[in-house]
């Protein structure tokens, strides 16, 4: 096992902020984040991680829950009230509800403690590409391995071929576009999908996606564009080419 | 109508005649005979209203030699002369007697009604009492204590049974004397054997009530010093009422529909207690479950913080290339693991597990749990077969438990198979079951230890000291699906190799739900 941490340069970050009261994880995490970005801010506690999310403007901040002053998730909503920086979780518990809680008030992704540098890193990077993403997409086509899907024209292709798909897989398919990165709850994308549509049975959310991975990944067994996050819901992922 | 007025009633009309009597006969030249009758009559209709039937017999009798004696010629003598004095006497006779006779009646009937009045009475309070204290134990006691006057008892008590038709001494039965005790823990007894009433009978021997219904009987009344009925909620017994005594209580008809009416309203009070003692052992567990959840969390949070930063900072060593340090973080993941796994079986052994079954795929369950294993496979290879033609496979399971299943039932697979090995996943649908199956080319297991695997911290002989593992993850696979209502079984492999198979209640997707899933087409 060899552990290499490397960082794309076009990715390259301005400031990322990690609030975490533990000393050393913060120097550890300084050191593996630093080819990521131009400069690691740090913040021991929850009050002072919103007073730095404010002044250091980060391009992203990891948040530990386990603060001393603050529970995470009030960190977390109150970032949000003026921020849409992506935020990455860092938790020692393993309850799928907090992570619910988490993912509703606005965290993008989550790991669990004890977590490996690179899963770190490349959950970080993958948060950087998509805010990235986020700027000047939406009307330019989605295109991955052979698969087109253009929101503006409703049309999904793999290798040219036009794929059908249902309305709901549609509305599915164009949910998980527009937030593509973000991890979505399954109450959220009921919200997204079904708020207009009511009496459709929510319970039948994952019958419908089983058959929407069907169609568009290639191998259905190992999707790469709709990653299940177990017990919280699902995220739609921007591959590396 | 009460017994100490009716002297002085007696007394009273006994006088008023006399002095009629004497006031007539100043003027017995002037008025007849039928104001004679007329106005003695009215005396006779007062003295029964008063005084009741025999006081009314009595005056019409004495009015009758009244008017043959002072008012029909001859006068002072007890003969009648004229055949038409005969018929006033009879008429008074007739008159009097049928108008004590029906205002007799009309009061017993009045004395009923009264009766009926304050039993109702005492019903209605039956059922305020049972709701208006703030304890299922006050209100049983109220009600208890309404019985006791109602029946004129001495004693009244209600026993709840604190599992239905299991026995247990009397929670509010306070006899101090053990005979009555003994007694009335008898009567329960014959009570739950046989359904019905219990009473003691003249011989002091408990015998049972011919019929379960206390009203209904063929005796018209019965004298008893000690009676007990049962409490039923939708058939169930769920109490004891007991009614006693110093002197035989007199169980009339109308007494006997009183008790077991009340003895009906008395079941939904005691019903009322077993429930609150129901619901407070259960907010008992519930409290006891957050504490528990508290801990678990404390714990997880406080082994995993500095497991972390052991990780982090051996693998940031590792970085900058310390041989030691990736020995290091390879031990702390292996540490973390054997942590997840004692914390997760010491949550399921104590039941702190929550199960949140919900309609699932077969697809996702596996591709997550492929996902999760590809760290694992170094060279080997997991095949999955699935027909991805045929209708999505559906069941009803938890997402997360499920997902460990699959995880542990892999990972002991990829750990028995060499480098470029295969392992096999697939699923399947067997009548109710979605059958999830996981097959390895290892050694496979010796018949005396199949059943074995199973058991907590249980190693083959064959597996090797440093497996980096404490044998947990299959026990924690099987009592997962096993919450779930599944089951994970093993057989051998035929050509060798062992076969895990975890069986899920399977689902259907129904038309409504299909309906969006074939038709209208987009695009």
């Amino acid at each position: 096992m060899s552990i290499t941490l490397t960082a794309t340069p076009d990715l390259r970050a301005g400031a990322i902020l990690v609030i975490d009261d533990e000393m050393q994880i913060r120097r550890a995490l300084s050191e593996a984040l630093a080819p990521l970005c131009d400069e690691v801010v740090e913040a021991a506690t929850g009050a002072a991680g919103i007073a730095q999310a404010a002044a250091a403007s980060p391009d992203l901040i990891i948040l530990d829950l386990g603060l001393p002053d603050m529970a995470g998730v009030s960190v977390c909503l109150e970032i949000r009230r003026w921020s849409t920086v992506p935020i990455v979780v860092l938790s020692a518990r393993h309850a799928e509800q907090e992570k619910v809680e988490l993912f509703s008030a606005g965290a993008d992704d989550y790991v669990t403690k004890p977590f490996g540098l690179a899963e770190l890193v490349a959950r970080v990077q993958a948060q950087l590409r998509r805010a990235r993403v986020a700027m000047h997409s939406s009307t330019t086509p989605f295109l991955y391995d052979g698969l087109s899907i253009d929101i503006a024209h409703r049309e999904v292709r793999r290798d040219g071929t036009l794929i059908r798909l249902t309305r709901t897989e549609w509305q599915l398919l164009q949910t998980f576009v527009t937030h593509a990165g973000r991890t979505l709850t399954h109450q959220q994308i009921f919200d997204l999908v079904w708020a207009k549509s009511f009496g459709n049975p929510q319970q039948y959310l994952r019958v419908h996606l089983t058959n929407l991975r069907r169609k568009i990944e290639r191998e259905p067994a190992a999707p790469r564009l709709i990653i299940t996050e177990p017990g919280v819901g699902y995220r739609f992922v921007v591959p590396q080419e | 109508m009460t017994q100490g007025r009716r002297p002085a009633a007696w007394i009273i009309w006994g006088l008023l005649l006399a002095v009629v009597t004497v006031v007539m006969l100043q003027s017995r030249a002037d008025i007849d005979q039928a104001h004679v009758s007329l106005t003695m009559l009215l005396v006779v209709l007062g003295g029964s209203v008063a005084g009741g039937r025999a006081l009314g017999f009595t005056l019409s009798a004495i009015c009758i030699l009244l008017i043959n004696y002072y008012f029909q010629s001859p006068f002072e003598l007890f003969t009648v002369s004229k055949p038409f004095d005969w018929v006033v006497l009879l008429n008074f006779l007739a008159t009097s007697f049928v108008a004590t006779e029906l205002l007799t009646r009309a009061r017993q009937q009045a004395d009923a009604a009264e009766a009926r009045t304050s039993e109702v009475e005492a019903l209605s309070r039956l059922g305020a009492e049972s709701l208006q204290y703030a304890t299922a134990e006050e209100a049983l006691g109220a009600i208890a204590n309404l019985v006791r006057h109602a029946m004129g008892a001495d004693a009244c008590s209600i026993a709840p049974l604190a599992q239905p038709s299991q026995p247990r001494t009397p929670a509010l039965d306070r006899h101090s004397d053990d005979a009555l005790r003994a007694q009335a823990e008898q009567a329960t007894a014959r009570i739950l054997a046989t359904g019905r009433p219990v009473l003691l009978s003249a011989s002091n021997a408990l015998v049972e009530h011919p019929t379960a219904d206390i009203s209904t009987s063929a005796t018209a009344v019965i004298r008893t010093r000690f009676i007990a009925l049962p409490l039923r909620a939708e058939e169930r017994i769920i109490g004891v009422l007991t009614v006693r005594g110093e002197q035989p209580l007199v169980l009339d008809s109308p007494r006997r529909r009183l008790l077991a009416a009340m003895a009906y309203y008395a079941a939904p009070g005691t019903e009322r207690m077993r429930l609150m003692a129901e619901a407070a052992q259960a907010e008992m567990l519930r409290e006891t479950q957050r504490a528990k959840d508290q801990i678990f969390a404390s714990v997880s949070h406080d082994l995993r913080t500095p497991l972390t930063t052991i990780k982090v900072l051996a693998q940031s060593g590792a970085a900058r290339g310390g041989p030691s340090s990736i020995a290091i973080a390879e031990q702390a993941d292996r540490l973390a693991r054997m942590v997840a796994d004692l914390l997760e079986l010491s949550r399921l052994r104590t039941g702190g597990l929550a199960i949140a079954p919900e309609l699932n795929t077969a697809d996702d369950l596996i591709g997550a749990a492929l996902r999760q294993a590809e760290g694992m496979l170094d060279g080997r290879r997991v095949d999955v077969h699935l027909d991805f033609d045929a209708p999505t496979l559906v069941g009803r399971f938890d997402f997360v438990h499920t997902l460990r299943i699959v995880g542990n039932l892999l990972d002991n697979a990829l750990r028995y198979t060499p480098p470029q090995g295969i392992v096999e996943l697939r699923a399947e649908r067997h009548g109710g079951w979605l059958v999830i199956s996981v097959a390895d080319r290892g050694e496979g297991v010796a018949p005396h230890e199949q059943d074995r695997i199973f058991e907590s911290f249980y190693r083959p002989a064959s597996a090797s000291p440093d497996a980096g593992h404490a044998g947990l993850g299959l026990s924690i696979a099987r009592t997962l699906a096993e919450v779930q209502g599944g089951t994970v079984t093993y057989r051998s492999r035929p050509g060798g190799g062992s076969i895990f198979e975890l069986r899920l209640p399977a689902a259907d997707v129904d038309d409504m739900a299909a309906s969006d899933l074939g038709t209208s087409d987009h695009a």
